[in-house]
């Protein structure tokens, strides 16, 4: 008796999902993909939240036509490949008509793979690895920019306005932390940057005392920080200030984040970033940004770029009256808009253009420093 | 040389802290022959409720004007939650399994551990919770590549202090004397009138407390504490509690040393990608070689 009580309770429960999907027939689902959990869960957060706002800014504007409401499917990956395939497998399952996604580019890479297998429109807002769109994947979009076109931007930052000599690399090992960094490397190579010493640590690593030694005792003029986020970059560059490290630290997207000041405060201070330019003042960016904090929270570094991949992707289907993804992906190309992060304008590969500049963290705030075509911007 | 000695300071700083962490393990092990895996979880606690109590000094601003009675105080204060927290974890998770067999008792620590860990994000946040330390920053000592910062010497000699303390409590008072009946046998030191429960709850106290003050340490050190930061210390303090033999505390304190100092020569002299390889290493010889750890003795005689 007891037996079959518990297989009902246990039918019961299984059936649940289905119960809930039947009853919202009128809903617009979309999904998003992004670490909610594990060491990352700052920056998945952040994302998840970024589309979430869109789906609010959109739903006030009168929504979309034929759809009582739009839902979003937050999936968490954990920045592993495996739960990445596992979660786009449940997007497929739910028929979301998008995904927002992923954040580490080692999962954005597989949960693509599964997604294009049923045409689902995938863009990520975080991804910066080539590889996401150098597949040939036709429903694959990208907003953030690239590796490739990051690492040339920092090294000539180093060269023209830091006049570096000598640089000392660390990554964490991760496709885009890694990728990066040789990308850095060799371009360093090439503008006679000597590479004093490129080292990993591992991810959720805390103690950087023995590589920050190391970085030390070979006292290059640069330390390039190439980590998965920021912080574990904070613990490194508090680390770095203790053990009384001169050489000045750069590093790249993942550092722009308003906690990498807050826990580091000091130790920030000076440390030069890499990142998509921004223009704050643009009427868009206002817009999302009133939006964003009074719900939300403050605005973290992939938030932005998620909100405009969601604005995008509702946009093109409110055009395309329909989420047949040929038609979505026809008005996905036709889309020439202000986003909040930039101007958005897909390229056939499905990137939206890199705009590399570089940042100075003064007071607690990222300061525009220096661009690579308009050189320093004070 | 200079590097050499730099090196040789990280690791006795790292080492320290995997000492405390591991002693918990390790005692626990010995009364009652159980791997508390949510004994990371305990150091997890420790740094949050450190940033807590700091966090409220440094708003009052005792912390300008206090500032050693501060950290005393978010010692004691750390250690004495953490203890209860560990004395009630023992109390629904572990004792009614203990006359079951090893393993349920291993599959409720883990989850156990979940559980803690996620308690920790639902109610502290997903982000990193900066340590209002700068007041104990600055450099004590330096000369060339060597420096030595005020929170590595007091990491270092608060560890000593603990050590010390710890083992007067074991091996020259009449509790710690009452444990180590305990852990050789409890129906034996049942009948000579030593309550196991309240000794089993005693040891789970210790074991937390330590490992309390490894957290708040650990937090003043690298400068932010985060929810999952239990976890990976938490497996090398157990690394380090089987290399020096699991169940003997000066082992515990052995084997936290040895895998400090071997992650940093690791890192600092070979890569630090391989740093967490080179730990193992040695545990899978020390264990290769002698099978109960360095300081181990028979499965039959362990002692607290």
């Amino acid at each position: 008796m007891k037996k079959r009580l518990l297989s009902i309770v246990v039918m019961g429960l299984i059936l649940i999902p289905f119960l809930l999907t039947s009853v919202s027939a009128e809903t617009l689902k979309i999904g998003s993909m992004s670490p909610l959990t594990g060491p990352y869960a700052a920056d998945g957060n952040d994302i998840k939240n970024g589309v979430l706002c869109a789906i609010d800014v959109i739903t006030d504007e009168g929504g979309i036509e034929g759809y009582d409401k739009i839902e979003l499917f937050p999936q968490d990956t954990a920045c592993d490949p495996k739960q990445a395939v596992a979660a786009a497998n449940k997007l497929i399952n739910i028929e979301v008509a998008g995904v927002v996604g992923a954040y580490c580019s080692s999962s954005t890479i597989p949960g693509s793979a599964t997604l294009a297998e049923e045409d689902i429109i995938m863009l990520t807002p975080a991804s910066t690895h080539q590889d996401v769109t150098d597949r040939g994947l036709p429903y694959m979009f990208r907003m953030c920019g690239r590796d490739d076109a990051q690492a040339p931007a920092a090294v000539k930052f180093l060269k023209e306005a830091l006049k570096a000599k000598t640089i000392f690399i660390v990554d964490d090992k991760t496709t885009y932390s890694q990728g990066l960094a040789d990308g850095v490397e060799a371009d360093c190579k090439k503008n006679g940057i000597k590479v004093l010493g490129h080292d990993h640590v591992n991810q959720g690593d805390k103690d950087f005392s023995a590589i920050l030694t190391m970085a030390k005792r070979d006292n290059a003029d640069i330390l390039y920080m190439s980590l998965q986020n920021h912080a574990t970059g904070s613990l490194m560059a508090i680390q770095a200030k203790r053990i009384g490290l001169k050489s000045t630290i750069v590093s790249q997207d993942a550092m722009y984040h308003p906690n990498f000041m807050k826990v580091a405060k000091k130790a920030a201070e000076g440390v030069y970033v890499t990142y998509g330019f921004t223009d704050k003042t643009t009427t868009a960016y206002k817009k999302y940004e009133k939006k964003f904090t009074a719900k939300y929270g403050e605005i973290g570094a992939y938030g932005t770029y998620a909100y405009d991949a969601a604005t995008a992707l509702l946009m093109s289907i409110k055009a395309a009256k329909s989420t047949d993804p040929a038609k979505v992906k026809a008005e996905l190309m036709k889309l020439d808009f202000d986003g909040a992060s930039k101007h958005v304008k897909f390229e056939k590969n499905g990137d939206s253009g890199s705009s590399y500049i570089a940042y100075k963290i003064e007071n607690g705030e990222y300061v525009p420093f220096w661009s690579p075509i308009k050189g320093f911007l004070k | 040389m200079e590097y050499f000695i730099q090196q040789l300071i990280n690791g006795l700083t790292l080492g320290g802290i995997y000492a405390l962490i591991a002693l918990g393990y390790t005692m626990v092990y010995g009364v009652i022959q159980l791997i508390n895996f949510a004994h990371g979880e305990f150091f997890a606690a420790g740094g949050y409720v450190g940033v807590i109590i700091l966090g409220y000094c440094a708003g009052k601003g005792i912390m300008e004007t206090h500032p050693w009675l501060c950290l005393a105080g978010s010692f004691v204060l750390t250690m004495g939650y953490c203890a209860f927290l560990a004395v009630g974890v023992e109390k629904v998770a572990y004792m009614p399994l203990r006359k079951q067999s090893r393993l349920a008792a291993l599959l409720s620590a883990l989850g156990m551990s979940i559980f803690l860990s996620n308690g920790l994000m639902l109610t502290q946040g997903v982000f990193d919770k900066p340590y209002p330390g700068e007041l104990f920053d600055g450099t004590l000592f330096e000369f060339g590549l060597v420096s030595i910062t005020y929170l590595q010497v007091m990491i270092v000699s608060m560890t000593i202090v603990l050590l010390v303390v710890l083992n007067i409590l074991v091996f020259k008072t009449k509790m710690g004397m009452a444990m180590r009946a305990t852990a050789q046998d409890k129906t034996m030191s049942s009948l000579v009138a030593i309550g196991s429960n309240r000794i089993i709850s005693v040891t789970f106290a210790i074991g937390a407390g330590l490992a309390a003050a490894a957290g708040i340490m650990v937090g003043l050190y690298y400068g932010s504490v985060r929810y999952d930061m239990g976890f990976i210390p938490g497996i090398k303090a157990f690394a380090a509690a089987v290399l020096g033999g699991i169940g003997n505390i000066t082992g515990a304190m052995i084997g936290g040393l040895i895998i400090g100092m071997v992650e940093i020569f690791g890192a600092g002299y070979i890569s630090g990608q391989y740093k967490d390889v080179f730990a193992f290493i040695i545990l899978i010889a020390v264990l290769y070689f002698k099978p109960t750890g360095i300081m181990g003795e028979n499965i039959d005689d362990t002692r607290v």
